[in-house]
């Protein structure tokens, strides 16, 4: 199926091609038993580009991501991490440069301390004693995790897990950043934060790319969207083309954004506010 | 690895084979276990890995059998290995030794292969085991694969966090492969107690011996195999014990 890109360019015409940190060019993947998990997906992602992956459990979201890192490779087809071919890479190499925060914190934390699981992954890039030691304390200040340096991983609750595991990526300044599913199980302010976050990244010239089913999540943040559907890219474009377009959310089974269909109620022309703050405005104008 | 393990887990399946009684199959499966034990025979020992065999290829079953295969293969020669260098002048023990090893892990892999848990239960249920002892057992192999997929995030994660684990002399790797148990063990922790909580909540023990709607029942196809096994398995232990066979 041929993906709909919405105000975007050809891939291959596209000078983007040339700055693109990502590239994906006519991915295949199979898993081992099979079952095909990504048919023919194309795209670029540039520079501190925010991109977010939308689609429904089991629409290939997090087989894609994982190729991004070298986790998996293509069964066909060729993924370029800042140029370099991730199948002559290993996970190891390019995890220095792409930093994937899981869904499930309990998978990843099996340390003494909340400073050695930072130690961790700074080790086993090689830093220096001094870097290491710079980085951790920014690490522990930046999320708050001072308090817990010296107790067990195990010990924090689930909201300090999820803030250990940013903290534990972002120690060795990623040039990717990858956020599989950050919303799932964090309450209102945690949200707040990781939203805080991912704009200071972009700030910082840094690639945010989260992958979630959270649509009002992201549709304050007005990222890139790439909308999955049974393995294929089913749109491609600004969160005002894809999270409006109701019939390609209904066939990649994602509800629209609430102020979507608000300002459609409303009878409101594009672009559709991005928060509460801003529909206060143009109803009281 | 994760290759390998698969060839030990249950698949669903429409064949003959899988469409006979638990019971029976187990029956199957504990008649070659007990004539491989006994008989002395390579003749003997070869023609029960064929029966085997034949049945993994009715149940449809080569593909999965033949993983869990590459394990008990290299297992069976060590065995024969060892046994020959500690005794060169008797390599017809250790050839048997090595066969009867194979014929006794294959024939159970075959039985847990085409067993589903629910099977299982309704099995040990029939043996009269105690009930507890029958939901530990069965949630345990029920659970095999999900903590496989557990391992296999839990790798992704480590991975991603700069791991090689195939880096390194064999104390170095044995190091690298805290990262991925310490997780896993906490994760079946905590998978576990949510499971009792959840089990609790829905009053598991307040029947001691809960009764099921439907028994296993045995069709006419069953009773033929049963008795068929029945004289196979009289005629093993007859031929292992008093006849003399190469």
């Amino acid at each position: 199926m041929e993906a709909v890109r919405l105000g975007m360019e050809s891939i291959k015409s596209s000078p983007e091609v040339v700055h693109s940190v990502i590239s994906f060019e006519d991915v295949d993947y199979s898993h081992p038993n099979g079952t095909i998990a990504l048919r023919k997906v194309n795209f670029n992602i540039a520079r501190s580009e925010l991109v977010t992956i939308l689609g429904a459990n089991g629409a290939g979201k997090s087989t894609l991501v994982r190729h991004i890192n070298g986790l998996l490779k293509p069964t066909h087809g060729s993924v370029r991490v800042f140029g370099q071919d991730t199948k002559l890479s290993t996970p190891a190499f390019l995890s220095r440069k792409v930093g994937i925060v899981f869904q499930n914190p309990n998978n990843q934390l099996f340390a003494q301390s909340v400073t050695k699981e930072i130690e961790f992954a700074l080790k086993n890039f090689g830093f220096s004693d001094e870097l290491l030691k710079k980085r951790v304390d920014w690490a522990l200040d930046t999320f708050s995790l001072r308090e817990y340096a010296e107790r067990s991983p195990m010990e924090l609750s689930g909201g300090e897990k999820k803030r250990l595991c940013f903290a534990l990526v972002l120690s060795w300044d990623p040039e990717i950043l990858i956020l599989d599913e950050p919303t799932v199980g964090q309450d209102s302010e945690q949200k707040e934060k990781l939203d805080q976050i991912i704009r200071v990244l972009i700030s910082q010239k840094k690639n945010v790319i989260v992958v979630t089913h959270d649509v009002e999540f992201v549709w304050p943040l007005q990222p890139r969207t790439i909308l999955m559907s049974n393995g294929e890219i089913l749109a491609d474009g600004s969160s005002q083309d894809v999270l409006s377009d109701e019939m390609m959310l209904k066939r990649a089974s994602v509800i629209s954004p609430q102020l979507v269909d608000f300002a459609k109620k409303m009878d409101w022309s594009r672009p559709y506010p991005i928060d509460t703050g801003e529909a206060e405005r143009r109803i009281l104008s | 690895m994760q290759w390998i393990a698969s060839g030990f887990l249950f698949v669903r399946g429409n064949t003959v084979y899988h469409r006979l009684d638990p019971r029976v199959r187990l029956s199957i499966t504990l008649s070659i276990f007990t004539v491989s034990l006994l008989s002395h025979s390579i003749i003997l020992l070869l023609l029960l890995v064929s029966m085997i065999l034949a049945i993994v290829y009715v149940a449809k079953t080569f593909h999965r059998f033949a993983r869990s295969m590459i394990l008990t293969a290299a297992i069976s020669l060590v065995a024969f290995g060892l046994n020959y260098y500690l005794k060169p002048t008797a390599p017809h023990d250790a050839i048997v030794f090595g066969v009867r090893l194979f014929a006794v892990i294959s024939s159970t892999s075959l039985f847990f292969l085409t067993t589903t848990p629910d099977e299982l239960e309704q099995v040990m249920k029939w043996l009269r085991l105690p009930h507890d002892f029958v939901m530990i057992f069965v949630i345990a192999i029920r659970f095999v694969p999900v903590l496989m997929l557990d391992a296999l995030q839990i790798m992704d994660a480590q991975r991603s966090r700069g791991l090689e684990f195939d880096k390194g002399n064999f104390a170095r790797r044995l190091k690298n492969s805290i990262p991925i148990i310490v997780p896993l063990i906490a994760v079946a922790l905590n998978r576990s107690l949510d499971l009792a909580e959840a089990m609790d909540s829905r009053a598991y023990g307040a029947t001691k011996r809960p009764t099921s709607l439907y028994g296993p029942v045995l069709s006419n196809t069953d009773y033929a195999v049963v008795t068929v096994v029945a004289v196979g398995l009289i005629l093993g232990i007859y031929v292992s014990i008093f006849v003399s066979l190469a």
